[in-house]
């Protein structure tokens, strides 16, 4: 029998990397994760697509051709922008959710992170305030937090971002006083809220009127289950800096995303991306061009879009049935993730290690907010990737995990020992 | 080349990764020395590869459950192979404070008044009803309340009113099975580390730590620059003198061999209070034993080759 070894490699070049990178260490609790990685653990962690339903023969033909018919350029470098037809792609893919836009208000990136790390090099000194939503994308935490700035977040309930609470702290740091607000309106990561179409006309007032730059981060808008289209803020405003991405719509294996902006903020992405990597993946940027040039990929969304939408009312159910009272979560209308909330004061982060034990996985909120302390007593779950089952059963696990914790919580209640309700019903986080 | 020392480190208590941090350094100063280093990561594979690789010792960097309460020392026990530090009872006593203060408190070592409760005993007995009884219990507020098994100090609170002792009692029942309540000593914290390798217990200079933020929680003490260090602690000849006296006697009462730190409050009139006793004191960048050690001319290499030659030597 083959057994593993328990021995560690050591980072030897420890301690001589930059102090930039103190504030983007994994966190414990991931580390937690790694060693725990069991195939018998149901994992609601992850936000992975199911890829498996993209199928295989589209995919191979894109590639094939890619090469075959265009293997000279696809095997060359390319121009830093990304390709022309990638880009009237886009153009076409953004006009169906109703942004107009020119091919050269785009610059195609490596996935929506790039955009995400070089926005935050082109915008952001040491100590500069930016403003997101609390919680938000950790990937978006994790690229800021190399650059370094004071992130204040603005909370949300199931309309997303309290615009209220944005502009009481706008009023705070006055015009210009922040270099960027970022949001992600549809389905949020990790909230699951969208933004209403009331909120999003303010917070674009506000921004206009204290001159700050918006970032609409949108991976997920085109995975709606029901309710109408939400106009996207860049379709309401022009100076909007709109990110895409096609690891949601095709694949997050070709690493490809877009960034659109005006055009002097692009000037300078684009500065930034060539310094990055000079140029992005002709071959995927080609492979993307042949799979969008036909219609079959409409067929497939609508798959990818029915089976999050099957796993959600899943995941929906089963917290109806299996969770405990105490918990609230969030409805999400598309996406991936739906975001609970326990009472405060119980640690879904210290509960992880039982959780893991117990062969179920979460992302413990506290990873979504760049103080590492708030969120401790919600979770995020994603319904993408589990299958309806697992699902199921993960859920009961987890509710085992919660309700095993609830008892002590209930005493106090019982004894009277607690106040009423800690949190504003309807408060996301 | 000299002999082969496993360092023991990681594990999936919530302290790993300050316990890979101590364990690194550690590794780093017996290769330095000369050792053949192993170092390992607690994991399922452990047992296995200890009985292949089968060293001469091993150097116990592990902080928390399984490393702290008596559980490694066992296994290691049970491989015959030598290790740093306490022993399982030591380790088992000192791991939780709901037993080493009364102890403490048996034998006339001062440590504040407290209570402890169980979780069961919320869950299973109504304990939560007799919340009103707990600020007398302990001599009023503030107090802090904290997990009786030991740790950094994770889901420990402060608590000004009886209006936040709920709150408190579950935010530290998330981190373990009992909380202790406590009361809280407004003075100097003070870290008294106690090497005692082969001729006797040795106490090493006190460090005293002052959180910028008030509290020295973990994260007052993981990072740099949250908290200030006094080496030695700015005590009276005479208070020092009780503040070492407390240490052995702590030490000594336990049943500590190798080393231990016992952390201490000494009140504003210059009573000392100890709090607790650590049997595996943390070795980062930070940690309060390495320094005691610098201030007597022991450097961090010296400190850990003496606990692994103790372990290798079979001092007790």
């Amino acid at each position: 029998m083959q057994m593993g070894t328990a021995r560690i490699v050591f980072d030897r070049w420890d301690g001589r990397y930059a102090q930039r990178m103190r504030d983007v260490r994994s966190s414990a609790t991931r580390d937690l994760f790694a060693a725990a990685s069991r195939p018998d653990i149901i994992s609601f962690a992850g936000g992975m697509p199911e890829i498996s339903l993209v199928p295989t023969d589209a995919a191979a033909n894109a590639a094939a051709d890619a090469i075959r018919k265009h293997g000279l350029e696809a095997l060359q470098y390319g121009s830093s922008e990304g390709r022309p037809q990638l880009r009237e792609t886009i153009v076409e893919l953004m006009a169906e959710i109703g942004v107009r836009a020119k091919r050269d208000d785009i610059i195609v990136t490596a996935g929506a992170q790039q955009a995400l790390d070089l926005l935050a090099k082109i915008f952001l000194d040491p100590g500069d305030v930016i403003i997101t939503e609390g919680p938000t994308y950790l990937g978006a935490l994790q690229a800021f937090s190399a650059y370094q700035p004071r992130i204040i977040c603005i909370p949300m309930d199931e309309e997303g971002m309290d615009t209220d609470a944005l502009a009481a702290e706008l009023t705070q740091l006055g015009p210009r006083g922040a270099k960027f607000i970022y949001t992600i309106p549809n389905f949020q990561n990790p909230g699951g809220v969208t933004m209403s179409a009331e909120r999003r006309r303010r917070l674009l007032d506000l921004a206009r009127e204290y001159d700050i730059p918006v970032i609409e981060d949108d991976p997920y808008g085109r995975l709606r289950f029901e309710g109408g289209h939400m106009r996207p803020l860049r379709a309401l405003d022009e100076e909007v800096i709109y990110l895409g991405t096609f690891s949601k719509i095709f694949a997050p294996g070709l690493r490809l995303g877009w960034v659109m902006a005006p055009r002097p903020i692009l000037g300078k992405v684009l500065l930034a991306k060539q310094a990055a990597d000079l140029c992005g993946s002709a071959y995927s940027q080609i492979t993307a061009e042949e799979y969008f040039s036909g219609t079959r990929w409409r067929k497939v969304l609508q798959d990818l879009t029915r089976t999050y939408a099957e796993r959600r009312d899943v995941m929906l159910e089963a917290l109806e049935e299996y969770f405990p009272a105490e918990a609230e979560w969030t409805v999400p209308e598309g996406g991936f993730f739906v975001w609970v909330r326990m009472p405060a004061f119980l640690d879904l982060k210290a509960l992880l290690p039982e959780a893991i034990e117990r062969g179920v996985t979460y992302v413990a909120g506290d990873a979504f907010y760049p103080d590492g302390h708030t969120g401790r007593n919600c979770m995020r779950l994603a319904f993408c990737y589990a299958r309806p089952d697992d699902i199921r059963e993960g859920i009961q696990r987890l509710a085992e995990v919660l309700e095993d914790r609830l008892e002590l919580y209930r005493a106090f209640q019982a004894a009277g020992a607690l106040p009423g309700a800690p949190v504003a019903k309807g408060v996301v986080a | 080349m000299k002999e082969k020392i496993a360092v023991l480190m990681g594990g999936r208590s919530l302290e790993r990764e300050v316990s890979l941090r101590s364990g690194q350094r550690v590794a780093d100063a017996l290769g330095e020395r000369g050792y053949r280093v192993l170092p390992l990561d607690v994991t399922a594979e452990l047992v296995n590869t200890l009985r292949s690789e089968r060293p001469d010792a091993a150097y116990i960097a592990l902080h928390g459950k399984y490393g702290e309460d008596g559980t490694i020392q066992e296994l290691l026990e049970f491989l015959g192979i030598p290790y740093t530090g306490p022993g399982v009872v030591a380790s088992a006593l000192a791991w939780d404070k709901s037993v080493s203060k009364r102890l403490f408190r048996d034998n006339g070592i001062p440590t504040p008044a407290w209570v402890t409760f169980t979780a069961d005993a919320f869950k299973e007995m109504g304990a939560a009803t007799a919340l009103d009884l707990i600020p007398e219990a302990v001599g009023g507020f503030p107090l802090v309340v904290k997990p009786a098994e030991q740790g950094s100090a994770l889901g420990l609170t402060r608590v000004e009113a009886a209006d936040g002792l709920a709150e408190a009692l579950l935010s530290a029942l998330s981190f373990g099975p009992s909380a202790i309540v406590e009361r809280w000593v407004d003075g100097a914290e003070l870290a008294v580390s106690v090497l005692d390798i082969g001729d006797g217990p040795h106490v090493l200079p006190p460090v005293e730590m002052v959180a910028k933020s008030g509290l020295f929680d973990f994260s007052a003490m993981y990072t740099p620059g949250e908290t200030d260090y006094y080496v030695p602690a700015r005590l009276t000849p005479e208070v020092e003198a009780e503040v070492r006296r407390l240490a052995e006697e702590v030490h000594v009462l336990l049943g500590c061999r190798h080393v231990s730190r016992v952390d201490m409050v000494v009140a504003q009139d210059g009573t000392p209070y100890v709090l607790e006793c650590n049997t595996s004191p943390g070795m980062t960048e930070t940690s309060l034993l390495p320094m005691a050690a610098e201030a007597i001319g022991i450097g961090f290499q010296e400190l850990v080759e003496k606990l692994a030659r103790a372990a290798l030597d079979g001092l007790e």
